[in-house]
């Protein structure tokens, strides 16, 4: 593999770029997708090592950037990176809490040229949202950040993470996502990745829940034909087969880190025996051909049964490398969320008990704190097949 | 229903109903064989059909209505009485209208124009599946070839259909946005005349249905009736539901439709005369890397072809759709009205994913 360049017609060039660039943010919201140990503020990236990373990003082929943390408007240069991004033509993408100081910085980054803005609502009802996000006094925030947003022409688009505690609201974000006048919304069922996993029993929504909002996310996709775009991220636990995880490993995504390090997917480093390369250290095209992490999991050779002779194996690429570790103890094993894998029946036992249990108390995002140990430990078979 | 359960054998060797007892099994024949038991009409009623379903529906019921004056003409022309022919012919009357634009054909039509379709399309019945023909001929050849007594007894399904059409009307009002009060006109009038036809013809087989072998037959035929009505749902949800196996020949989705209907892409439509641009957030841009033209937007990359390009190059809010077909029909040497259906397609597309305004 180490003779792959960007330019081998076989290693097609990244379109998207995840910048990190901090993982400071004034929510604490319990499915957080970073990991469980948290960069600080120290450990971040200075404003022209971003500018050099944007510029090899630009000319590796990337065609997205996704500014994103944290919460990246806590960044006090946020608009000279989104700046940088427009002067390199590469799409810029605001991955925002919309709380904190986002709105003071949203002309600027207007006149920055910013292309879009994704604003997270963690739930319609103001209580409910502020549980969820764990700060008081966030939705009207969020509320008038996203009226700015349109008042400027910038199209706008609503994530909603969906679990137990806002299952029951996905009607309420359509309609939010109509008076807001966004273009889009994203309904994202919470995949069970970092702080999600160790919340997982407080998050876990049961089948006829799942069913129920797919099914209103349908109907309102009809109804609102041309008038709001809905994408739908269905719950990995209760699926027939995983999702390719960023578009498979190594593919389409390249990740940096508050503090510089490149990952195929921003949960890639609970995977413990990976190698990740640094932007300090290496470029980003010698990173995407050559980077351990990346040609690890890269295609199909490192595929076991039953993926390596399934006819999906190109579609799904496995699904995701981290839930794998996760639930099967084997990072190279088949998605326990395929139903081909000898623990599908298992993992959607454990959702349908976790789904009936009395949720736990969330453990709320927190930097520096020490959660590895409350994390659930990986399935195991009965008996081998 | 009250009807006793379940239906008395009256075969040739058993005893003669009275009038009551007959007009019981023949209701309790309803109760278990009509068609709004049937599942593809529950789920028409219970608003849980989609639109292209609704129309399958719509289009394939068509060629039912309209074979029903050949049937009760055959009917009649089996009459020698003249009271009974001047009974019979207002059901031809009800479904022709005395003049054009009148009648519950032209009602039904307006149903399936309501739900998109082009009249023309509906009339020439080159869509509808084949089991729904050869259940309709069916019973058109039944009413020729059996005795008058059966060929009534047919049409006794009358009797049930008030229940079904209360329940169609309200439900589909209910449950889908796209049937009006106009759209379902056409049950309007059957409330009224279903009950007077049905009085009628139950009277008739009450009468004439005199030994237990002709009660046998009156039954026997609208059960037949019966079946006739439900193998035209199972043909429905055979090809429309699920497995979703639809025939050669059939109407498949997108086609027939009134142009405006086809092209729509909901509330974004985009006309001939609309000047249509790319909103901030939406870019052209040339991808040096890959080589191509590629059209940015929120969370997603449209790879272009050279005529996607070319289109979009010109679109500049300054243009109007005509203007930009003109153009091209000129570059390239060509029918501007054909390359204006093309980039009106486009163009529809994109509106419908919000990447384009007007």
């Amino acid at each position: 593999m180490n003779a792959i360049t960007p330019n081998t017609p076989s290693l097609p060039a990244p379109v998207g770029l995840l910048a990190e660039l901090t993982h400071r943010c004034p929510l604490r919201c319990p499915y957080c997708s970073n990991p469980l140990e948290l960069d600080r503020r120290s450990g971040e990236l200075d404003t022209a090592t971003w500018q050099r990373v944007l510029t090899e990003a630009a000319g590796l082929g990337v065609l997205h950037v996704h500014l994103s943390g944290g919460e990246p408007t806590a960044r006090n240069d946020i608009v000279e990176i989104t700046q940088t991004c427009a002067r390199l033509g590469l799409y810029s993408n605001l991955i925002t809490s919309g709380v904190g100081g986002a709105l003071a910085k949203l002309d600027a980054l207007y006149d920055a040229g910013l292309d879009h803005v994704q604003l997270s609502v963690q739930g319609v009802d103001a209580a409910n949202a502020e549980k969820i996000g764990g700060l008081k006094n966030a939705q009207p925030q969020k509320l008038a950040f996203a009226e700015r947003v349109t008042q400027l022409g910038l199209p706008l688009t609503l994530n909603s993470v969906i679990h137990r505690g806002n299952i029951h609201e996905v009607e309420g974000f359509i309609d939010l996502a109509v008076k807001l006048g966004a273009k889009r919304l994203e309904v994202a069922h919470t995949q069970y990745y970092g702080w999600a996993y160790v919340n997982r029993a407080a998050l876990m929504p049961d089948k006829a829940q799942v069913d129920q909002s797919i099914r209103i996310v349908e109907a309102a996709r009809e109804r609102l034909k041309g008038q709001l775009v809905i994408d739908l991220v269905v719950p990995d636990y209760y699926a027939k087969y995983p999702k390719a995880c960023a578009g498979g490993w190594g593919r389409k995504l390249m990740n940096v880190t508050p503090a510089g390090k490149v990952l195929p997917c921003h949960a890639a480093e609970t995977i413990k025996h990976l190698e990740f390369w640094y932007v300090s250290d290496h470029s980003l095209a010698d990173i995407w051909a050559n980077s351990p992490a990346f040609t690890a999991y890269r295609g199909t050779d490192w595929m076991k049964e039953p993926c390596r002779s399934c006819d999906r194996r190109e579609k799904d690429w496995g699904g995701c490398r981290c839930q794998a570790l996760a639930l099967a103890g084997d990072a190279a094993a088949t998605d326990p969320a395929c139903s081909l894998s000898p623990l599908h029946a298992k993992v959607r036992e454990l959702a349908e008990e976790e789904a009936a249990e009395t949720p736990p108390d969330y453990v709320y995002r927190t930097i520096g704190s020490n959660v590895d140990r409350v994390a659930p430990p990986p399935l195991k078979e009965d008996a081998p097949l | 229903m009250t009807a006793p359960f379940p239906t008395p054998k009256t075969d040739a060797s058993q005893r003669l109903l009275g009038p009551e007892e007959l007009e019981a099994a023949l209701r309790d024949i309803g109760a278990r064989r009509y068609h709004n038991l049937h599942p593809f009409h529950r789920l028409l009623h219970d608003g849980k059909l989609n639109k292209d379903q609704v129309r399958a529906w719509a289009l394939n019921r068509y060629y039912y209505q309209a074979m029903i004056p050949v049937k009760d003409a055959a009917v009649l022309a089996r009459m020698e009485d003249a009271s009974l022919r001047r009974v019979w012919r207002q059901r031809i009357v009800d479904h022709d209208g005395d003049a054009p634009g009148d009648g519950g054909i032209e009602r039904w039509l307006k149903l399936a124009e309501g739900v998109g379709f082009r009249r023309d399309y509906v009339e020439s019945t080159q869509g509808i599946l084949s089991a729904t023909r050869f259940s309709v001929d069916a019973y058109v050849h039944f009413v020729k070839e059996r005795s008058l007594l059966e060929a009534i007894a047919s049409s006794l399904t009358e009797m049930f259909s008030p229940t079904i059409i209360s329940e169609r009307v309200a439900g589909m009002l209910k449950n889908y946005d796209f049937i009006t009060k106009d759209t379902l006109a056409y049950f309007d009038k059957r409330l009224t005349q279903a009950p007077r036809d049905a009085e009628f013809a139950i009277d008739y087989v009450k009468q004439h249905a005199t030994t237990p072998e002709l009660q046998r037959q009156a039954m026997a035929a609208l059960t037949f009736k019966c079946t006739v009505l439900w193998t035209q749902l199972d043909a429905l949800y055979f090809s429309y539901v699920a497995p979703g196996m639809t025939p050669p020949d059939a109407w498949v989705p997108g086609t027939g439709l009134v142009a405006e209907v086809a092209q729509a892409a909901g509330t974004g439509t985009v006309r001939s005369s609309d000047v249509p641009r790319l909103p901030r957030g939406v870019r052209l841009r040339h991808d040096e890397v890959r080589g191509q033209h590629v059209l940015l937007a929120p969370e997603r990359t449209f790879d272009l072809d050279a005529n996607a390009v070319a289109v979009l190059s010109l679109v500049d809010g300054q243009r109007s759709v005509r203007d930009i077909a003109v153009k091209l029909a000129e570059t390239f040497v060509a029918d501007p009205d054909v390359i204006e259906a093309d980039v009106l397609v486009m163009l529809n597309d994109l509106a419908t994913k919000r990447v384009l305004e007007r």
